[in-house]
């Protein structure tokens, strides 16, 4: 019989046997993770790539705080190049007594470039690829933000001054770009409305975007051409830049993904030798028979290679299946929100994680199958003169290796790969040492118990280096389902709760000087609270202590205020504030001075237009942030702030029983309304997508928990037979060996539980407290719901798991040997 | 405790069949047999030949195909397993071959457990006396694997004797020790078997040790060679054309 016969022929013999089933299911659970993942990844990629010459809507983009000069608009016609202009707003709009925020996307003729837009006629209408844009008077808008207003096409908006009409409906616009987490939804209109709408007053937040695209030696000239000539807050995009920015989000989703993904597969990996630890002990005699028979080792070990890859084969079939299931759910969870529309999945991936499943069954599986190369013939004569099962020492470094390839591949980076593996060890130790010390303790209890429980717990004692495994794998997978359903529920409700009642909601910014008292009054009037006007000015970092300034983004052009004393939720830390009368001080936040390196005593020159000024700081601030008030890193005095070009930012509370802010946004239309609240809102949902996206991949890592559970389960079921078998001789009825599995299965289960939800609560607090700097207090009864729900999957995973003991008859104990 | 002299055990044509791939194949075959209280029986025969089942069935650990079997009193075919089990923890004590100590339980908690099975009053206090028996009062608190062969096999038999059951049975209680702790552990139980008059049904290979119980039956292809008339075998000697230890 030649290998792959004999492999074939062990495969479907043994079919049926536990261990070869947990070798598979290990196999199975790792795949389908790993192909969930990679599956996902793969459409966020592609989606990624097919906006690639998409993601500006032109070939490169002048961009600027002000309307980019004729000149760069004639030096492209005169190159032959398309072009477009671009300006982008975010405003606060009315529909009836709804107000939302919206990004406002005024466009003209030729618009976009590169790319289409989809449009529909009405939200559930079919959309469809449109070139042009929207006529005057009529805009476009995204079907996130026709719901928010509860509406449909036909309604009529006001811009500042001007009515619009959303006539359709905007379903894909090509240079979303960084908007992939776009706060607010997109309204695209005409340039000629916003300019006609009054929003553009002096210093108003617009930013403005001149497209530009053509043949590739034509833009490369006008780069040359408009590079040099780049004023101040003018700069150039191009599509390598824009893609890097768009795929930061995604990347951190996807990594995110990964590492929820590793778990799983780690577990997996332990489940996978566990079994086949477990299954290559049980083909010893199988193979001492073999070559007694005359079989050479050689063939023994191709046939048991052999019979591991058909195994690792069926399971990249199953698994891979498993994994288009989940990665289609997770699709959907984030398809309204960072995820976009994304292309359909494609079996592509699958050969990827089907590589990670051969390279996990090699690394974990093979070493045992292979030591049984080395059972001596003898022992079908007499088992005393086997040698020991193992592995011999140079075999354990593949699954070592394996453990430390996986993830690197993975996530593909050493880095993140060694924190995630590091942590994992870490927080598995702490499970380990914790779920040793609470095996201890039972069996110290069990001293003092009767029967049925000293018998339930000196099985978790006599199996206790399995129970530790069983306890950390179950704890690590069911505190990640536990600590990301306190995140969802709990911590984001808490920390908004945990805010002063007065914090501001609201921003009102581009407030001219000479509009600040009527907009101050409009707000009282509109029922605002706790209304904070402060004034604003942009400038030029130039010099520290007559050093060119550091190499920061916080660096270079900053925003100022000035004050004459030291303004609420701030804290002086080092220094003295300056003086009302004061000149040439200056005041830094401690954030600010952290990462520019700036401190107290050094001295700052700034530019404002053409004028230059000099301070010293005199005071560090610590600021609490979180009071939303309006702050700023950087406070002048105001002899030297006044004289500066300046606009005025309000912020305020605006209780629920506060009517709209209607009136102060028609009465100064170049004023932008911010409500945060609605950002809060937002963010909390795009979180709440990612948690929930991120639990249908730890629900593998729950998977490969049980299996790990299963694995040695079946590992001891001959031992447990055994036992249940002798104590039933001894006259012990069913309920007792009942009663002893229930013990030894409900005490894994505490300690698994315990470990699972105290761990989940204890890093949900950490969490708060470092992140959202609150003190979170776990629910009692979320607590307890994770509490029972772990405890009563691992009793019940054990129960079914050990039905075949319970039925184990007496007269075992006369057949078997000890 | 049964009076002695009272039939404690009596098996009336027990057969035992189990279905194979060829057929029916029937183990054990129209076996009969009395026990009294107080009296020690041994069954010798060659491997397969069902003394084992035999001794199985005897203590209620499985329930015959065929025939009847009394013990204490108590029809086996009518009792359930949980019945059985009933009747087992207050009236029956077991040795077997390979010890079968739990592991994870030291000397005195693995005495303990059956007493607490069998639902006994003061079971430490029961085990230390039943340990103390079989002199190993230094060797309490080890556990299965820090003791020696002789020694674990020490620990069965106390746990076997602590509950004070009428009915003994032991499996080759000394086929897994060299010849000189075997001797002794049978010593051991045969002593305490006489200190508290109770009923010994032993299975075994070695004639020496089953010439040491007052009967012998032998059993072969599943029948018993002398079954026309139970009570007889107690006054004959034992066959000795075979020595079932040689075969080994």
């Amino acid at each position: 019989m030649n290998a792959t016969t004999l492999s074939l022929k062990l495969l479907t013999r043994q079919s049926r046997s536990g261990a070869l089933i947990m070798l598979f299911a290990g196999l199975v659970v790792a795949t389908a993770a790993l192909a969930a993942v990679s599956l996902f990844t793969d459409r966020v990629g592609r989606a990624l790539e097919r906006q690639a010459g998409e993601v500006l809507a032109a070939d490169l983009v002048v961009t600027g705080r002000e309307r980019l000069p004729d000149a760069y608009l004639e030096k492209a016609s005169e190159l032959g190049l398309e072009t477009a202009e671009i300006a982008l707003l975010s405003t606060v709009l009315f529909v009836g007594e709804e107000s939302h925020l919206v990004d406002l996307k005024a466009v003209t003729e030729g618009y976009p470039l590169r790319g289409q837009l989809k449009l529909a006629d009405r939200l559930d209408a079919p959309e469809e690829t449109l070139a042009g844009i929207p006529e005057p008077g009529t805009g476009w808008m995204a079907a996130r933000g026709l719901r928010l207003f509860e509406t449909d096409t036909g309604v009529t908006v006001d811009i500042g001054r001007r009515p619009v009409t959303v006539e359709r409906v905007l379903a894909w616009e090509p240079d979303r770009g960084g908007s992939r987490f776009m706060l607010a939804p997109r309204l695209i209109i005409h340039m000629d409305d916003l300019l006609a709408s009054e929003l553009l007053g002096p210093g108003s937040r617009v930013r403005w975007r001149l497209l530009v695209a053509g043949s590739e030696s034509a833009v490369a000239e006008f780069r040359r051409w408009v590079e040099p000539r780049l004023e101040e807050r003018q700069g150039i995009e191009t599509v390598a830049e824009a893609e890097a920015d768009t795929g930061r989000a995604l990347e951190q989703a996807r990594r995110f993904l990964g590492v929820a993904a590793l778990t799983a597969v780690i577990l997996a990996a332990a489940a996978v030798l566990l079994a086949a630890l477990r299954f290559s002990r049980s083909q010893r005699d199988l193979v001492a028979l073999l070559k007694a028979f005359g079989a050479e080792g050689r063939q023994i070990l191709l046939a048991l290679t052999l019979l591991l890859l058909w195994l690792a084969l069926a399971a990249i079939a199953v698994g891979g299946l498993l994994g288009f299931g989940a990665q289609a759910i997770i699709g959907q969870i984030l398809a309204d929100g960072p995820a976009g529309e994304l292309p359909p999945a494609r079996l592509l991936p699958l050969l990827g994680s089907g590589s990670f499943t051969l390279l996990l069954a090699a690394g974990f599986a093979l070493p045992p199958l292979v030591a049984l190369r080395g059972v001596a013939p003898m022992r079908i004569l007499n088992r005393s003169l086997d040698t020991r099962p193992g592995l011999a020492g140079g075999l354990w470094l593949l699954p070592i290796l394996g453990a430390l390839t996986i993830p690197v591949l993975q996530l593909g980076n050493l880095r993140l790969a060694m924190i995630v593996l590091g942590g994992s060890a870490v927080l598995a130790a702490l499970l380990a040492l914790a779920a040793w010390l609470a095996m201890g303790l039972s069996r110290q209890l069990s001293k003092r118990t009767r029967a049925d429980w000293r018998f339930g717990l000196a099985g978790l004692h006599r199996r206790r280096g399995q129970g530790i495994i069983q306890i950390t794998a179950l704890g690590l997978g069911l505190m990640a389902l536990l600590l990301l359903m306190i995140v969802r529920t709990e911590l984001l409700d808490q920390w908004r709760g945990s805010l002063p009642a007065d914090t501001a909601d609201h921003f009102v910014v581009n407030i001219q000087p000479d509009q600040t008292e009527g907009v101050r009054e409009a707000l009282i009037e509109a029922g605002a609270q706790n209304v904070q006007v402060r004034p604003m000015a942009t400038v030029n970092l130039i010099e520290v202590n007559g050093e060119p300034p550091p190499d920061h983004r916080w660096a270079g052009q900053v925003n100022v205020s000035w004050i004459d004393r030291l303004p609420p939720a701030n804290r002086v830390v080092e220094g003295e504030f300056f003086a009302p009368d004061a000149t040439g001080e200056i005041s830094l936040a401690k954030r600010w001075s952290e990462r520019t390196g700036v401190g107290l005593g050094d001295t700052m020159l700034f530019e404002a237009g053409s004028r230059r000024f000099e301070a010293t700081v005199t005071s560090m601030r610590e600021v609490e942030w979180e009071s939303f008030n309006v702050n700023f890193f950087i406070l002048l005095t105001p002899s030297a702030g006044e004289t500066l070009p300046h606009q005025f930012i309000a912020s305020f509370r605006l209780p629920e029983e506060a009517g709209p802010l209607r009136a102060v946004q028609q009465g100064w239309p170049n004023v932008s309304i911010i409500d945060i609240g609605a950002l809060l809102d937002r963010i909390s949902e795009i979180i709440d997508r990612v948690s929930r996206a991120a639990q249908v991949v730890f629900f593998f890592t729950l998977v490969a928990g049980l299996v790990v559970l299963l694995a040695a389960l079946e590992a001891t079921r001959d031992e447990r037979r055994q036992e249940a078998a002798l104590i039933r001789a001894l006259g012990a009825d069913d309920g007792m060996v009942r009663r002893g599995l229930l013990i030894e299965y409900g005490a894994m289960a505490f300690i698994a539980a315990v470990l699972a939800t105290g761990g989940a609560a204890l890093t949900g607090w950490l969490l708060a407290r470092e992140l959202f700097e609150f003190a979170y207090r776990p629910s009692a009864g979320l607590l307890l719901t994770g509490f029972v729900a772990s405890f009563v999957l691992v009793i019940g995973s054990g129960w079914l798991g050990n039905r075949s003991v319970l039925k184990t008859s007496p007269i075992r104990i006369l057949r078997a040997g000890g | 405790m049964t009076q002695s002299g009272k039939e404690i055990l009596s098996a009336r044509q027990v057969g035992f069949s189990v279905d194979a791939p060829g057929g029916r194949l029937d183990i054990l075959k129209d076996i009969s047999l009395d026990l009294n209280a107080g009296e020690t029986l041994a069954i010798v025969g060659a491997s397969g030949s069902g003394k084992t089942t035999l001794l199985g069935l005897l203590a209620g650990l499985d329930r015959p195909t065929s025939g009847d079997i009394r013990l204490i009193g108590a029809e086996l075919k009518s009792l359930d397993e949980n019945a059985r089990a009933r009747l087992r923890k207050r009236h029956v004590g077991f040795v077997f071959q390979s010890f079968h100590l739990l592991p994870s339980l030291t000397a005195l908690e693995n005495v303990m457990l059956a007493l607490e099975i069998a639902g006994f009053d003061k079971p430490r206090e029961r085990a230390l006396g039943a340990l103390d028996q079989v002199g190993l009062s230094h060797r309490l608190e080890h556990y299965p694997r820090q003791l020696s062969g002789g020694e674990q096999q020490r620990v069965a038999i106390a746990r076997a004797f602590a509950g004070e059951p009428d009915i003994l049975f032991a499996d080759e209680p000394t086929g897994n020790l060299d010849q000189r702790t075997g001797e002794s552990v049978a010593d051991l139980l045969f002593e305490l078997n006489e200190h508290h008059g109770t009923a010994l049904v032993l299975v075994t290979h070695d004639m020496k040790l089953a010439r040491r119980c007052g009967r012998v039956e032998e059993i072969e292809d599943g029948r018993l060679l002398q079954d026309a008339n139970p009570r007889e075998t107690q006054t004959m000697e034992p066959r000795e054309t075979r020595d079932y230890t040689e075969e080994l």
